[in-house]
């Protein structure tokens, strides 16, 4: 149980406070990066991680998270943009502002909105996921299995409009995941001789390669050089703008909860909806579009409500509901900790840090949002050839820290082009790390659960956990089902009447 | 659609390759019901399955739709060239690595692809390429204490 000492001590503790601004900082400067999304700037930091201690790792990455989710609205509003996928809603009137001469309002209203989201995002992560924990002494092996198939169900809802391509995604993954040792007898699967995989392949590898090397890939040889104006100063909103902003970043709040909750969800979807939403309850409709303050206000307070309620799923079940949450979900797996609710058994530590870090984070958001505004726009003045070469150059140097390995690097490469094949043939990538990530649970909770059964399969269904588990995922594979099926039918008759 | 034929052809072809490795997992004596091979017996087969639905799917999809994709897949197509371009800077990196060390590969690597995504051909890029390897060198090896290779060559010539 965690005390109010206990939260007094971890802020006080000088390498949290350093960790969770270092955390914010790096976020904000990648997502402020067009084309490096949160996931890809948490991607980049995750092998530095290794070495550090995993309750500090961890909280570093929740708040790279939380910075990334802001940073993607600045050149969202200065070179219409964004920097991050669920920055996108804010284009629309925050690039209005700026037009009108008035961009350093808009990263204002953008910052304290996303200040705002991100603290009512944090409440609702500390009051809704400890009630969840008690859970934990329910959860048997079969409880497991039935979660790690929830967590796969979520491949369903992510699968860029063909199920097809990413369940074959997922599959491939499982197929990674089987690289290595066999969890229950010992035996060496698929390592060819070679002692480097023994292990395995480790996750972090595969995020590292799927989605950073991928996207620096796809970006080779763009052309894009739009420049920023060097003098642009963040100007917060008064009071009174603020009490104007109100129910925009209500609606935003609560449309973030509920998305940050729904597996495939996402801060991107909650964006858009929260600015729709907010444009119907608005005194003032016919702003939104033309330089609307509760245009930018609304989807920013979603998007940040999203970073801090994303981690409810992914905390009490393991379930990653978004790029972001797959990635701090290999971040957990890379330090030994087991998603889901053995974490609040095993390692209080690491969720109080999340906590405490991720509430530094938010408020130290408004002081290093103001700081960093120049350097943010200084790096993305940078010619990207260099910046290219410089970030490809760090994944590199990063990857190497795991293990001192060069053959490391070679899959994490090999991984890259994979990647980018699978973009080219419109595979989702998601699908493939959520197999490599779930993989080991999935099987060998299976198994021990069958050892304990004698083999008989009826152990799934006799405890009811596992029951209400895979109910739900097989609800969530019927609906995409269903929602792909009404797709393609919808799309038929369009084409038929063209 | 082509590629989504080429895409089931290849799950098709990777289900039957890792079929096969899968039947030369060894068994054990500490082996449950299921075995070692069990899972990755089911899942070449669910690949294999995907793999002729994904093609099936192609085969019956309406050829509107097939004229509507080119335009974007031949896109897509010119792109991959230059993105296998980029990526050998990375196989050279680690090729060179250990011979070069961290700071010259670093170097090397920053150069290499400032030159090859179109920097201007100025004194900029050493410049840069140099800085950069020195910069990643003092933060992770010196400040952060991270190990990254010193280098034979380096050695050799200290």
């Amino acid at each position: 149980m965690t005390t109010i000492m206990d939260i007094i001590r971890l802020l006080t503790e000088t390498p949290l406070i350093f960790v969770s601004i270092a955390g914010l900082t790096w976020g904000i400067l990648g997502g402020a990066l067009p084309g490096i999304s949160a996931s890809i700037t948490m991607a980049l930091v995750l092998p530095f991680t290794y070495t550090m201690d995993p309750a500090q790792a961890i909280a570093l990455l929740a708040c790279v998270y939380i910075g990334a989710e802001y940073g993607g609205s600045i050149p969202a509003i200065l070179i219409r943009t964004p920097g991050t996928n669920s920055s996108a809603a804010t284009v629309i009137d925050g690039y209005e502002l700026n037009r009108q001469g008035r961009a350093g309002e808009a990263l204002g209203i953008s910052l304290m909105s996303g200040v705002i989201g991100s603290l009512f995002g944090l409440a609702m992560l500390i009051m809704l996921t400890e009630p969840l924990s008690w859970l934990a002494l329910a959860f048997t092996p079969a409880s497991y299995f039935g979660l790690g198939i929830l967590g796969l169900s979520v491949i369903a809802s992510m699968s860029g409009g063909s199920l097809i391509k990413g369940l074959a995604a997922a599959t491939v993954g499982l197929m990674i995941a089987t690289v290595g040792t066999d969890p229950i007898s010992g035996v060496t699967r698929f390592t060819f001789d070679i002692p480097d995989l023994l292990g395995g392949v480790e996750p972090v590898l595969v995020m590292v390669g799927l989605f950073a090397l991928t996207e620096l890939m796809s970006q080779s040889g763009s052309t894009n050089t739009t420049q920023l104006n060097q003098k642009i100063k963040i100007k917060l909103p008064s009071l009174a703008v603020m009490n104007r902003l109100k129910r925009s970043q209500f609606i935003g709040c609560v449309l973030g909860l509920f998305e940050g909750l729904t597996p495939g969800g996402g801060g991107s979807i909650a964006a858009f909806m929260s600015y729709n939403e907010a444009k119907r309850w608005s005194k003032t409709p016919h702003l939104f579009g033309k330089g609307s303050e509760e245009g930018v206000a609304a989807p920013e307070a979603a998007n940040n409500t999203v970073a801090s309620t994303a981690l409810i799923p992914l905390l009490s079940f393991g379930i990653p509901s978004s790029n972001s949450t797959a990635v701090l979900l290999g971040g957990l797996l890379m330090h030994g900790l087991i998603p889901g609710p053995r974490l609040f058994e095993q390692s209080a530590q690491v969720i109080d840090s999340i906590y405490v870090g991720s509430f530094i984070a938010i408020i130290a958001q408004i002081g290093v949002g103001i700081i960093i505004l120049p350097a943010c726009i200084w790096l993305v003045n940078r010619p990207r050839p260099y910046r290219a070469g410089f970030i490809f150059a760090l994944i590199l140097s990063g990857i190497f820290t795991l293990n001192n390995s060069l053959f490391d690097l070679g899959i994490a490469l090999a991984l890259g082009l994979v990647g980018f094949l699978m973009r080219i043939a419109g595979f989702p990538v998601l699908p493939m790390i959520l197999g490599v990530v779930l993989g080991h649970m999935v099987e060998s909770s299976y198994r021990r659960s069958l050892v304990l059964s004698g083999g008989d399969h009826m152990i799934f269904l006799q405890d009811p956990i596992a029951v209400a588990l895979l109910s739900i995922a097989l609800i969530f594979v019927v609906f995409s089902l269903s929602r792909e099926v009404r797709d393609a039918r919808k799309t038929r008759i369009e084409e038929a009447r063209s | 659609m082509r590629k989504d034929l080429i895409s089931g052809l290849v799950l098709l072809a990777g289900a039957g390759t890792y079929y096969a490795w899968a039947g030369e997992i060894a068994d054990s004596t500490l082996s449950d019901e299921v075995g070692a091979a069990g899972l990755p017996h089911v899942l070449a087969i669910v690949l294999a399955i995907l793999g002729i639905l994904l093609m099936g799917r192609t085969l019956l999809a309406s050829q509107a739709r097939q004229v509507a994709a080119g335009a974007d897949d031949d896109e897509r197509d010119a792109r991959l060239p230059r993105a296998v371009g980029f990526l050998l800077f990375g196989a050279a990196y680690v090729i060179l690595l250990p011979f070069v060390g961290y700071v010259i590969g670093t170097a090397l690597l920053i150069g290499g692809i400032a030159l090859y995504e179109g920097a201007p051909r100025t004194w900029v890029v050493p410049v840069a390429a140099i800085g950069g390897g020195i910069f990643y060198w003092a933060v992770f090896v010196k400040l952060l204490g991270v190990h990254q290779p010193a280098g034979s060559l380096v050695q050799g010539l200290f």
